[in-house]
């Protein structure tokens, strides 16, 4: 069953690299398809979990390289699951983004494809090196997907992107190696890595690299500088999984593996793992402030919200656990929502820049559908009740407010600043007079809309309904923290 | 000091232009096939709102005077669950744009109509409606004697209601018999259209405007035949001055401050009006333009509507389209004022004539100027 997410993709990827030449639109019908099929199988995978059952379901366990302890080890709890969920309909979203008149369209769907692939198989991987395949995996075709469908400086961005990601893979390897080695385990199975005793010091040596592995790929302040550029340089619907998927590898990994494996040394560095928290909370909400790039803006604003998952990693409780993963999703839905919307003004209007565009919301010659999911997208952002970004960030902040309250204040003054950074585009980009410049725009079809107000509906149902994405992590906090 | 002065010069060319279009003949609007199909067409919707507007301010002014809560009044007297819901609906035509328009004219005054409703005259026949009205309401009549003006004040609104009423009923006529030659192919071009509209404006130009009352089978001459109130100098120019030049500002379509002296403090000064309204906010909801742009759309003409249908954004962007075409037309009915209100006739070869007709165009052409005049003409 697991397998099948993992492998429909692939396939597809290959299906659709290796076939003869097709039309865009045939191409595109294929990756749908596909992406749709992946999507059905994580629902039917959603109704068959069972969320009160601590540990592994549907787990696939295959010996593949035993001389160097990789298996084939497949699992699904309570952590991955919302994830690998939110990687099929982000992917999905991704295609029915993506332009029809796509240059290379094959090798761009299959691109896709394979990135939605790696990303599945890290998130349900149970053996670390396995894990690292993955992890290694969806930076080849991300890399790709920004060096030949970018902007102008789709070079540069890729490249850094590259070099961060990968020296981040090496990190997180070495401290892989390093706790089998000292843990002398015959394989790099997680469950029986979790069980093994480590002395605090030995765990402290491997979550530093771990941890700046992660930080890297998350990113946290002052790690996060490839991140930007990547955002700006991508097209739009390669911004949604970047930001709604690759990102959460790195939030992943942290609860899975630094929290997972290392968790007495991880409560060690808690307390500066929260402060950290709280620096790159309000760094990328000033950053956000300053910028006049609206992709940016919510890239900083990216940097931010994500640190808020680190905030709440760090205060180690059931609810902030919790919370975290909830975090997770709700990032990804906003964050691939404002990219989806700021990619539809970039489209019509042919700029992102905030001093360029004003009077968008005009209801006759503007934009005021792509508007008003903006301003409903913002305010999720910005954590107004009755949307997911509320509750998500209410959790982790009732959550580690007892634990660490001053970095949760800092983390406050963030969440406050997203209003501030969010409405001062707003206002500049949607209110006021249209400008004659801006006054012959064309029109958005209504299909362009369809994953922006997808998006919106789940925003909203969440924000309502949050137990369901909740009740299916909340026993996995509890295994995470206890080592049961 | 350099561009000053070359703005002061640009602008009075600009000025000599207009003034040797018009004594040639010409309609201040640019003529072209496209703006006379744009122009005849919409005039011809404005026409059908214009008729319904004016049944329903003469059936205001008519019946509804002297109530104070006028909840159906926008029902000419047919009042029923299927009206009721179309109401509800908004499935009706914004009669609410003619009040706009009629408090407009109302504020800013100017005129016979509006020196009358000022007149002892008028009061007495005012005192005697509503002691009439009010027979058996000591309330009312209390509240009267409490607040003297204030019931006199609601009658001068509702000579305003009828007033306006009937000279939309003028207006509208003209305008659908216009849309009648044009289909008959006697309309050729916009200085036809503007011969059209003057001809119709001459001929009622001393039509009388009165305004009788009924109660309890007595009927009062509010504003009577005597008074020598007339269509076009007592209401047509001062309705082409507030509504075409003055107007209101409202939020939506400008942004300001009234604190602030962001407005200027004489009415005189204000240039809100039709000719001067900025069509890119038209569309939004609660600003009064778009209401009547909301009415005409259901009444343009097939041929109107397929060209908006094959320009910019169709259907869509519709409504600034009809108020862009709407101001092309209001130049138009401008152009046929301008020259019925001219000293001499335009085309004049007298040296006298002319030079009074240049000193009046003149003034008229600085205002307009500032209005949307060059930008339609483009």
């Amino acid at each position: 069953m697991l397998s099948t997410l993992i492998l429909v993709p692939l396939l597809g990827a290959a299906l659709i690299g290796f076939l003869p030449q097709k039309k865009p639109d045939t191409t595109r019908s294929i990756a749908l398809a596909i992406a749709v099929s992946v999507l059905i199988l994580n629902l039917v995978l959603g109704f068959q979990f069972n969320p009160t059952i601590t540990g592994f379901q549907f787990a696939e366990d295959l010996p593949w390289i035993e001389w160097i302890g990789l298996n084939y080890h497949l699992g699904i709890d309570g952590l991955s699951l919302p994830l690998v969920f939110l990687n099929s309909l982000l992917t999905l979203i991704a295609i029915a983004s993506s332009s029809k008149s796509i240059e290379r369209p094959r090798l761009y769907y299959s691109m896709l494809l394979l990135l939605s692939a790696g990303a599945a198989g890290a998130f349900l991987a149970q053996d670390l090196l396995l894990f690292f395949l993955f992890y290694e995996l969806e930076i080849i075709p991300l890399y790709f997907l920004i060096a030949i469908w970018g902007g102008k400086r789709r070079g540069y961005a890729a490249m850094k992107f590259l070099l961060y990601t990968a020296f981040s893979g090496i990190l997180v390897l070495a401290s892989f190696l390093g706790l089998v080695w000292l843990t002398g385990a015959s394989s790099f199975d997680y469950e029986p890595l979790r069980t093994q005793n480590l002395a605090v010091n030995s765990q402290l040596l491997l979550l530093a690299p771990l941890l700046i592995g992660i930080f890297i790929k998350i990113p946290i302040f002052p790690f996060h500088t490839w991140l930007p550029d990547a955002h700006v340089e991508a097209s739009t619907p390669i911004s949604v999984l970047l930001a709604g998927v690759l990102l959460k590898l790195g939030t992943y990994a942290l609860l899975r593996f630094a929290v997972g494996l290392f968790l007495e040394g991880w409560v060690v560095l808690a307390p500066w793992m929260a402060i950290l928290a709280g620096i790159s909370a309000l760094y990328g909400a000033s950053c956000a402030i300053a910028q006049k790039d609206m992709k940016k803006v919510v890239a900083y604003s990216s940097i931010a919200h994500m640190a808020y998952i680190l905030l709440a990693a760090s205060a180690t409780t059931r609810l902030s656990i919790t919370a975290a993963v909830f975090q997770m999703v709700s990032h990804g839905l906003i964050s691939a929502l404002l990219f989806l919307l700021v990619g539809v003004v970039y489209n019509k209007t042919g700029t992102r820049d905030v001093d360029s565009l004003t009077g968008l919301l005009n209801p006759e010659k503007g934009l005021p559908v792509t508007g008003g999911l903006m301003i409903l997208g913002v305010m999720a952002s910005s954590g107004l009740p009755g949307m997911v970004g509320f509750i998500s960030e209410f959790l982790v902040f009732r959550g580690s407010f007892p634990i660490f309250p001053i970095p949760t204040l800092l983390c406050l003054v963030g969440t406050g600043l997203t209003a501030v950074y969010f409405l001062l585009v707003i206002n500049k980009v949607f209110f006021g007079r249209l400008t004659e410049s801006l006054s012959q725009l064309p029109k958005v079809r209504w299909v362009e809309h369809v994953p922006a107000f997808a998006l919106m509906t789940l925003i909203i149902t969440f924000g309502i309904q949050p137990s369901w994405v909740v009740h299916w992590s909340e026993v996995q906090a509890v295994t995470l923290l206890t080592g049961g | 000091m350099v561009s000053t002065k070359t703005i002061k010069s640009s602008k009075s060319l600009l000025i000599d232009e207009y003034i040797q279009k018009l004594e040639q003949g010409e309609a201040l609007l640019q003529d072209s096939p496209q703006n006379l199909l744009e122009v005849v067409g919409i005039l011809k919707s404005y026409g059908v709102v214009l008729d319904a507007y004016s049944v329903n301010l003469c059936y205001i002014a008519n019946t509804q005077f002297l109530v104070l809560f006028p909840f159906f009044k926008y029902f000419n007297g047919e009042i029923n669950p299927k009206k009721l819901a179309r109401y509800i609906w908004q499935d009706r035509i914004n009669f609410e744009y003619a009040e706009y328009c009629m408090k407009s004219m109302f504020w800013h005054g100017g005129g016979g109509l509006d020196a009358y409703v000022d007149s002892p005259e008028f009061l007495a026949v005012i005192k005697q409606v509503i002691k009439a009205k009010f027979k058996y309401n000591p309330f009312m009549l209390g509240l009267d004697k409490l607040f003297p003006d204030f019931l006199p004040e609601h009658m001068r609104q509702m000579a305003f209601y009828s007033g306006l009423g009937q000279f939309w009923r003028v207006m509208s006529d003209i305008f659908i018999s216009l849309s009648d030659r044009y289909d008959n192919g006697e309309i050729k071009s916009i200085p036809d259209v503007v011969q059209h509209i003057l001809d119709g404006l001459v001929a009622d130009a001393a039509r009388p405007i009165t305004y009788t009352v009924k109660v309890k089978d007595q009927t009062y001459d509010i504003i009577p035949k005597s008074a020598g109130i007339t269509f076009l100098m007592d209401t047509g120019v001062p309705y082409v001055e507030a509504i075409f030049f003055r107007g209101t500002p409202f939020p939506g379509t400008i942004s300001y401050n009234a604190q602030a002296y962001q407005i200027p403090y004489d009415q005189g000064m204000f240039n809100y009006g039709a000719l001067y309204a900025d069509p890119l906010p038209i569309g939004s909801s609660g600003i009064p333009p778009t209401l009547l742009m909301q009415d005409m759309r259901h009444y343009l003409p097939d041929y109107l509507h397929e060209y908006y249908l094959h320009t910019t954004r169709g259907e869509d962007d519709l409504k600034i389209k009809i108020c862009q075409t709407f101001q092309k037309s209001m130049f138009c009915v401008t152009t046929a004022a301008v020259k019925g209100l001219a000293p001499h006739p335009l085309d004049t070869q007298d040296a006298k004539e002319k030079q009074a007709n240049r000193a009046y165009l003149t003034n008229w052409l600085k205002r307009l100027l500032e209005s949307q005049l060059v930008k339609v003409n483009s």
